[in-house]
């Protein structure tokens, strides 16, 4: 099993324990997680509106202050605004986690559908090949991508993507067999459609609301593991205002200044439960709906 | 049923063959003279003599085909090669490794079921107010990234109330940072799962039946429901397992402890190459195991599994 | 030595030959100073250390930094140096150049026995030297250091000859360094293998065991009676035990230190040190690596450093004085030369290096550097001023790639894009071979002023079949070759110092560098850890003398 399966399990319980029908009404966590996720929208398109400082803006002589009311989250070694570079960060964060994901889950609706599609052999190859991709797990396949290709956030974007296609290729394929034996769909077999016909009209319909679901819950993962590989020196270079780089900076004075650590680890936990509970929160809606 | 075996051994087999395959052509792809990579020790300028004799000495001067069949069969005999940078032979090495992970790994499982029980039974007869709290804390929990986690509590605990020590050097004290950090995000995951099963399995008609027989509200929990709620989680311990193997990348390498997971992220730097095919063997073995085990597991604790 | 780098303080002194007075002070631990009874005998000493684990234990083989710092601690060399930088008798009691100086007679020790029991002898001496010379070694450092000694021979049993095959002002200096250091000839002849996991000395300590990715436990030598001469006692050290541990994460290292989990740390970081100033239960030694301070090399081999005035105007745009003392918090000293200012014969030239960014413009704008692009960056023929700055991680300490940040931050408001780019060792230095940099920071450690040589002889711009080169600023000038080449042929000292002062000012006015401060080297230790000292050779700490007040 692969984190993202995890996830999509989870998401799954949380989604069949809640109750039918009950109110539509939007709970204390969903409300809350709305408001975080437009703000990090709002942080990741327009961070001018938020921080209208530089984030790579050096101040020497106001390097390791505290939290202070002039720098909210504190400054760096190089005094740099730390909120000012976070709030800058969002999108590094954001649009790393977004490519991840969509090369991730790219791939993974490629090897899914020709595993749900094509036939027995076709399934039994690709499932050999997602069985030794599962044999390196977490993060270890994207140190090995890391290792070949070097560092930078480029590689380090590929590598979280590829490393998360295998969990996407195996839910898309239980979910087009299943979909595939169902009823409406064997109807349409018997009208004599073609295979490809039935993928498009009637399969891949059923299964976008799924995958769109599966997503959001991914692109805190991969965020996750951008920042991971940033903090190990493998992905973001420093002075870049990412996330991960930023805590990797900060990992060297945290006896001394705990607020260059403490800030940009908070956002990176907050981006990721947002992504969790607004994930769960369209699934459990569009299964009501 | 030997038949299933076979092919359960042949597909492990199989497996390992296409992960040594991919980890040495990886590997192999890396720009830069591996010899130097022998060498360098940083700081060495290394003499035209030297490079000629480790070139000759690691069979770099061999066609890549030639180098990749010699470590085939190396591997298929045990042999797992010589490490570039520690000189030495990667399997003891890469085995005397593997225990301080395995420890690690197997407390923070435990610890992570403990704290994932008792949140999970707690908040499932704690009311709402506790459901929620206690699913807030499990999210909460899930999303906490190992490498912000480990430099919080070493903040917290070592360097402002200096109770635990940062690096993990042998002793039982060295142990408790880097298992807490480890246990506290797989406690979050396995929460979530038991108290949903455990929701159900309280509304279920066999705990309806228990308790109309008259058991106590507690032996119903601890008897029934628990057990019953604990079968999704334990067939989420083979993943648990390998995420956590991916977590001591990280956790080793804050708290200075010898593992599997500081051997590969120093070997991955140094490029040395038969000890990252090494770990990652050992990785790929350890971990197939581990899913072959809770597949047992999983059959042996649901007894629907067990018949059919 | 290439190596880690760390960091450190220079004088900020005017132009001229640095004074050694000042240098002194580093070298003994600052802070608590309460009154110490006698030396007691016994314990143990836990010794955490930030550099990579060597992968070999006999700094013979390679000769890297890491290796030095350990095996200090079990082999010694023929000589050492002492706090004034003269060379002084260890292994070797007495030493006699001839009038040529083409052969050197060492009389040795005749009370000196390795701790496998082999006798140190003449003919010891000659096996180390050999096996130095012998390419299957794989030595490296002590390789070159004894490029110039073509035989040794044992004249008697305590006197042996070197034969040199031209003049080497630098040998003394050479031999006292840890990387040439003696080891048992018996123990020797063992496999590499075993040798590189127990290598056998002279030293106050015997390696007893090494648990690699772990620790390296080191006991007593009982009958140890070589102590160099400047030690402060005599006889065998006080220390029972040393466990040598290896703790890379520097923040883990100094909450190991302040928990009491360890007793001494290197490689400490500019803010654990001004804690630790403050507290009064670690105390703080500062030593200055000799050798090369740490420095930008300007590639001027290639566009667009290859013109004089563009080397000059990087210089000038650079604050590295504001960028050394909000990083460094006052842990390090700008530093003026390209020496170390350890070294006797450093010469430090403050004025050369000031920062002006208008006469950097001007510069520019003289050297036809006069448009500028959309992101504010200069550019001449269509081409943008960027400059490629490859940096080791693993040798430079996450504040020094601060302050290569905020030069960049500061060159880019004069219109240089500098693009800083962190790779790993070996990616690093296959950048540096395939000539792919405009500015690079190497640090080099080796005892005495000769790495001018290797570092700015136009002979080391020549690759080594490895693809390295040493002159990584690719300085080409006849003047500077003949005076450093004179300079290590020439034994009288004031001549040798004055063609050095000539050379260095040569260098510096070429801007062919910009010198950041001396290679840091602080020790942290715990204040019941007293006598701890570094050896003034390569600024490698010696537990000899060590105690510890519980």
């Amino acid at each position: 099993m692969s984190d993202l399966e995890v996830q999509a399990e989870l998401s799954d319980r949380a989604a069949r324990s809640s109750q039918p029908g009950r109110p539509r009404r939007i709970g204390a966590a969903e409300g809350v997680a709305g408001v975080l996720a437009l703000f990090l929208v709002v942080a990741a398109a327009w961070p001018q509106l938020l921080a209208p400082g530089d984030p790579l803006g050096i101040d020497p002589l106001s390097a390791f202050q505290p939290p202070t009311l002039a720098h909210g989250f504190g400054t760096d070694e190089s005094g740099r605004d730390i909120y000012t570079r976070i709030l800058h960060g969002t999108q590094y964060s954001l649009l790393i986690g977004a490519a991840a994901t969509a090369i991730g889950l790219g791939l993974g609706i490629v090897l899914g559908t020709l595993a749900g599609m094509l036939g027995r052999v076709v399934d039994f190859t690709v499932n050999r090949f997602l069985e030794v991709l599962f044999a390196f797990p977490g993060l270890l396949l994207a140190l090995l991508i890391i290792v070949i290709y070097g560092p930078g956030v480029v590689t380090a974007t590929i590598a979280v993507g590829l490393s998360t296609a295998p969990g996407y290729a195996r839910i898309i394929r239980a979910q087009l067999i299943s979909v595939r034996s169902t009823a409406f769909v064997e109807a349409a077999t018997v009208l004599g459609r073609t295979r490809w016909q039935i993928l498009l009209r009637h399969i891949l319909p059923n299964t976008l609301a799924p995958l769109f679901v599966l997503a959001t819950l991914g692109i805190g993962q991969a965020i996750v593991w951008a920042a991971t590989l940033s903090y190990l020196g493998l992905g973001a270079e420093p002075p870049t205002a990412e996330w991960g780089a930023m805590l990797s900076a900060g990992r060297t004075y945290i006896t001394s200044a705990w607020w260059m650590s403490f800030f940009p680890g908070l956002f990176i936990v907050l981006t990721i439960v947002t992504a969790t509970v607004l994930g769960r929160s369209i699934d459990r809606r569009m299964r009501h709906a | 049923m030997i038949g299933r075996v076979a092919a359960r051994l042949g597909g492990a087999v199989f497996v390992l063959w296409a992960v040594a395959s991919i980890t040495f052509f990886a590997v192999r792809l890396i720009p830069g003279d591996p010899a130097q990579a022998v060498l360098g020790g940083p700081g060495s300028q290394a003499s035209p003599e030297a490079l000629a004799m480790v070139r000759n000495e690691y069979g770099f001067d061999q066609p890549v085909l030639v180098q990749y069949l010699a470590q085939l069969g190396r591997l298929a005999t045990g042999d797992l090669g010589r490490s570039y940078a520690l000189n030495q032979d990667v399997g003891p090495l890469v085995l005397s490794q593997l225990g301080g992970t395995l420890l690690l790994a197997v407390l923070a499982l435990a610890l992570a079921w403990l704290l994932a029980l008792a949140l999970a039974a707690w908040s499932t007869r704690g009311g709402t107010v506790a459901a929620r709290v206690g699913s807030g804390l499990e999210t909460v929990a899930a999303a906490l990234p190992h490498f912000w986690l480990a430099t919080s509590l070493i903040v917290v605990f070592s360097i402002w109330l200096g109770v635990f020590p940062p690096v993990s050097t042998g002793g039982a004290t060295g142990l408790v940072l880097p298992v807490l950090t480890l246990a506290i995000p797989l406690a979050g995951f396995l929460g979530q799962i038991m108290r949903e099963s455990l929701l159900l399995a309280l509304e279920s008609p066999f705990v309806l039946s228990a308790r109309s027989r008259g058991e106590s509200e507690r032996g119903v929990l601890w008897t029934h429901a628990l057990r019953h709620a604990s079968l999704p989680a334990i067939s989420l311990s083979g993943w648990a397992f390998g995420s956590l193997i991916s977590g001591a990348v990280v956790v080793e390498t804050i708290f200075a402890r010898p593992g599997l997971g500081r051997t590969l992220l120093n070997a991955v730097t140094l490029r040395d190459v038969p000890m990252v095919i090494g770990v990652v063997m050992i990785v790929a073995v350890v971990y197939i195991l581990m899913t072959l085990l809770t597949d047992a597991a999983t059959r042996l604790a649901d007894p629907r599994l067990r018949l059919s | 030595m290439r190596h880690p780098a760390r960091t450190h303080r220079l004088l900020a002194a005017t132009t001229g030959i640095v004074a050694l007075g000042l240098l002194v002070a580093g070298c003994t631990p600052t802070g608590s100073n309460e009154p110490i009874g006698e030396p007691q005998d016994g314990g143990t000493l836990t010794y955490a250390s930030g550099d990579a684990e060597p992968s070999c234990l006999d700094p013979h083989v390679g000769g890297n930094f890491p290796q030095a710092l350990v095996s200090a601690q079990y082999l010694e060399s023929l000589v050492s140096r002492d706090d004034a930088g003269q060379i002084i008798p260890w292994l070797a009691e007495s030493w006699t150049p001839s009038g040529d100086a083409l052969t050197w007679d060492f009389t040795l020790r005749d009370d000196v026995t390795f701790t496998d029991g082999t006798v140190f002898d003449a003919a010891a001496v000659q096996a180390n030297i050999a096996h130095l010379q012998d390419p299957t070694t794989l030595s490296s450092t002590g390789y070159l250091a004894l490029g110039k000694v073509a035989s040794v021979e044992a004249v008697s049993p305590t006197v042996v000859r070197f034969t040199l095959s031209e003049p080497d002002s630098a040998l003394l200096e050479s031999l006292s360094q840890p990387w040439l250091a003696m080891e048992s000839p018996t123990a020797l002849e063992r496999s590499q293998d075993e040798n590189c996991a127990s290598p056998v000395g002279t030293g106050p300590f015997i390696v007893e065991s090494w648990v690699k990715q772990n620790a390296i436990t080191l006991v007593r030598n009982d009958d140890y009676t070589s102590p160099p001469a400047d030690a402060a006692h005599d006889g065998p050290a006080y220390l029972d035990e040393v466990i040598w541990r290896f703790i890379p994460d520097s923040a883990s290292r100094y909450a190991a230190l302040q928990s009491g989990e360890v007793d001494v740390i290197d490689n400490a970081q500019p803010d654990t040190i001004v804690q630790a100033e403050q507290s009064d239960s670690i105390d703080h030694l500062d030593s200055p690596r000799p050798g090369a301070a740490n420095r930008i090399e300007l590639n001027s081999g290639q566009a667009p450093f290859d013109d004089v005035r563009v080397r000059e105007a990087f210089i000038r745009t650079a604050n590295v004085d504001d960028a050394v003392s909000s990083l460094f918090q006052g842990t390090a000293t700008r530093s003026y030369s390209a020496l170390s200012s350890v070294e006797a014969t450093a010469v430090s030239n403050a004025a050369v290096f000031d920062y002006d960014p208008a006469a950097a413009a001007e510069l520019l704008d003289d050297a036809g550097w006069n448009e500028t692009d959309a992101d504010g960056y200069r550019v001449k023929d269509g081409v943008r001023l960027s400059v490629e700055f490859p940096v080791s991680t693993n040798q430079s300490i996450p504040a020094e790639q601060s302050v290569f940040e905020q030069i960049q931050a500061t060159a880019k408001e004069t219109g240089f894009e500098v693009k800083l780019a962190p790779l790993d060792l070996s990616s690093w230095y296959a950048a540096l071979a395939s000539n792919d940099y405009d500015a690079v920071s190497a640090p080099y450690t080796k005892v005495g002023p000769d790495v001018l040589r290797i570092l700015y002889h136009s002979d080391s711009i020549v690759p080594a079949p490895s693809g390295y080169f040493a002159n990584l600023a690719q300085v080409s000038d006849p003047e500077i070759d003949a005076l450093l080449t004179t300079a290590a042929r020439t034994t009288d000292a004031d001549e040798r110092r004055d063609l050095y002062t000539d050379a260095q000012n040569r260098i510096l006015e070429g801007f062919y560098l910009l010198p950041l401060y001396d290679q840091q080297n602080h020790y942290l230790l715990r204040g019941d850890v007293v006598g701890l000292r570094t050896l003034p050779t390569v600024a490698v700490p010696t537990l000899y003398d060590a105690w510890l007040n519980r």
